[in-house]
């Protein structure tokens, strides 16, 4: 038995007390971030990168997947307790989960969404130990062509599933792919769109623009609208969900896993996509259906558990292929190539401790978060009092020694701010700046798997065609880019917007 | 112009072209040896007919919200003095140095949305400076700038 091998490999990794160690202050901060409405996962990873430089590159990412796993965790008790998602994947979770509160089982709710995160994190685990090294396998057989259409295709789906307006996160992709082409041609070595600023010949530093983007730019749009957050004072008394409790979500807890395990493995919002899903789906599967929404527990727990197995799937993507999945997927590439390791196929056989270390950390961090949640639950709520006047300045404080730490130079911060004003204008205008982050990550792949392609067939773009995998995968992405067109297509797109909103 | 989904497109349309023309400085190359600038033009030139697409697809609707709708009941205020303090922080940071600017910045920040007292804002601006270079500087060694008084 290989594969036993392996855990065993990866638990002697994930075991040593350093890297239990990181593993506890991602969970933690990632729980922490979570709870925090207006500061999420991508922001906490950015904000730590630097911090992480110190460290192995197996106790960095160790760190850095925790704190994605346990903002999932966190992001529950916010949609709970207070009624305001503390993570996008959570906002359909305060549909039930804060009717239950309002009912006194504030408790029941909060210890099935662990519960269900819990359970659904193992199964995707799983999922992942077993599917992951076959799709490697697989995508050795990969040359540049298919490559390149398969990053096609990933920003495709990303705007396909994007909110509201196709058009819009498409036009954000290409333009996070001219901002992923800024900086030293690799072929000619000419500088691009440089403009003398000698920080920019490296290219766009992904952390500025993404602590732009997601971190700068949100504490602007908080300051400005000043949420009032009402936090229900109640005793949240007896976490453990009763049996009747467990009868209702055993399977809402199954589905929503497979759910979130297979939606989080395509490029996208795998987690938010995934939890809405499942909501859905339990709604249909119900008996009551007339009932959602007045505070049923199916309703906690099979989106809950959604999220946290599409956590677990969209690692696949970038650990099997090198292409990310979301913009948290493509901060963690960024660590990896900062740490000298290429994210591909070969990475599970060339550092298997890496590969097998952080999965088998994700099981324990799974742990480690259900015995830190339920205990800690109290301490969180408290944390959620904390004025934001107070919380603003060090987030933002954070940031600019976060991004400055970076390289020493103050160049990175003004990136940063310039990116947190287009940020602040993309949300008042309705743009999503997820399709920027990805394609901005991508473009220097895509155009470096295109100009190989087109060496192996001496100029002939035919070669994306002429090769079945190629193929399938481009006619694909023209499906995806047509079918938005097809009136039913787009009244079925429209209502999932609306339900979004 | 109609609504502002019109508006940001054609402010898109103009980088979009911006991008696509200067791109051609770089060297396009041909279609089977793209030069540097190939792949900036296809981006931007991407960038510019997407735009067209939503200004069109703008059209059938005749009414939609304005540009002062986006920022009515905001304190848009707050956010242009947010956003100038932390200019003014990167401009005096090597001068300054870390902790003196770090200092001024915080204390401003915890002042300007609802104001704190006095007492509250410098105990609170002393202790986010002093504990971020406890981290950052101590710890972290991230050796963040002295200023021209030396610290």
């Amino acid at each position: 038995m290989e594969i036993l091998a392996n855990v065993m490999l990866g638990f002697q990794v994930a075991l040593q007390p350093a890297n239990l160690f990181f593993c506890f202050m991602g969970v933690l901060i990632g729980t922490l971030v979570g709870v925090l409405p207006g500061l999420g996962p991508v922001a906490a990873m950015s904000l730590l990168l630097p911090t992480t430089f110190h460290l192995s590159p197996v106790s960095a990412i160790i760190m850095l997947s925790g704190i994605y796993y346990g903002a999932m965790y966190g992001g529950s008790t916010t949609s709970i307790l207070v009624n305001i998602p503390g993570e996008a994947a959570s906002v359909i979770t305060c549909l039930d989960g804060y009717q239950m509160a309002r009912k006194g089982r504030a408790g029941a709710a909060l210890g099935i969404a662990a519960f269900g995160s819990f359970i659904a994190g193992t199964l995707s685990i799983v999922g992942l130990m077993l599917l992951a090294p076959l799709l490697a396998e697989v995508a050795l057989k990969f040359g540049p062509p298919e490559y390149f259409s398969l990053m096609l295709l990933g920003l495709v789906i990303v705007t396909f599933l994007a909110g509201s307006s196709m058009p819009k996160a498409l036009l954000m992709a290409a333009f996070g792919l001219f901002l992923g082409l800024i900086g030293m041609d690799i072929m000619t070595a000419t500088p691009r769109f440089t403009f003398g600023m000698y920080f920019l010949m490296d290219g766009v530093g992904l952390v500025p623009v993404v602590m732009g983007l997601f971190g700068v730019s949100e504490v602007l749009l908080n300051v400005e609208s000043k949420l009032e957050r009402q936090i229900f004072v109640t005793k949240i008394k007896g976490l453990l969900p009763n049996r009747k409790d467990w009868r209702d979500s055993a399977w809402p807890i199954i589905r929503g896993s497979v759910i979130g395990f297979f939606l989080g493995i395509l490029p996208g919002g795998g987690a938010v996509i995934s939890s809405f899903v499942s909501y859905g789906v339990e709604k249909k599967l119900s008996r009551h259906p007339e009932k959602f929404g007045s505070g049923v527990i199916e309703g906690v727990a099979g989106p809950e558990s959604a999220n946290n197995a599409a956590a677990g799937g969209a690692f696949i993507p970038l650990l099997t292929l090198g292409i990310p999945a979301n913009a948290v997927m493509a901060m963690l590439l960024g660590a990896l190539t900062i740490y000298g390791m290429q994210p591909g196929p070969m990475l599970i056989k060339q550092h298997p401790d890496l590969f097998w270390g952080v999965v088998t950390s994700m099981y324990i961090g799974n742990i480690m978060l259900l015995v830190l949640n339920l205990p800690l639950i109290g301490i969180w709520v408290k944390i959620l009092k904390i004025p934001y006047e107070v919380l603003f300045p060090l987030i933002l404080l954070f940031c600019l020694i976060g991004v400055f730490s970076l390289n020493n130079n103050v160049g990175e911060i003004g990136l940063m701010l310039f990116f947190g004003g287009v940020g602040y204008f993309l949300k008042k205008f309705n743009y999503e700046a997820a399709p920027l982050v990805l394609a901005m990550v991508l473009g220097p792949m895509m155009e470096n798997a295109l100009r190989q392609s087109l060496i192996m067939a001496n100029g002939s773009a035919a070669i994306f065609f002429t090769r079945p995998i190629s193929l399938g995968v481009a006619l694909l992405v023209l499906a995806l880019l047509i079918l938005p067109m097809l009136p039913w297509v787009k009244k079925k797109r429209e209502v999932i917007a609306e339900i979004i909103e | 112009m109609k609504n502002n989904d019109q508006r940001s497109s054609l402010f898109w349309l103009v980088i979009g072209l911006a991008i696509a023309l200067y791109s051609r400085k770089y060297g396009l190359g041909t279609f089977s040896t793209p030069g540097p600038g190939f792949l900036p033009f296809v981006s931007g030139a991407a960038m510019a007919l997407l735009a067209l697409v939503v200004f069109f697809q703008q059209f059938p609707k005749s009414q939609g919200e304005t540009l002062k709708s986006l920022w009515a009941h905001t304190k848009w205020p707050t956010v242009l003095m947010v956003m100038g303090s932390l200019v003014l922080y990167a401009v005096f940071l090597r001068l300054l140095g870390f902790l003196l600017d770090t200092f001024v910045l915080t204390a401003f920040l915890l002042r300007v949305m609802e104001p704190l007292s006095w007492k509250k804002v410098l105990a609170g601006a002393t202790g986010a400076t002093l504990g971020s270079y406890a981290i950052f500087e101590l710890w972290l060694e991230a050796q963040l700038p002295a200023g021209f008084l030396g610290f």
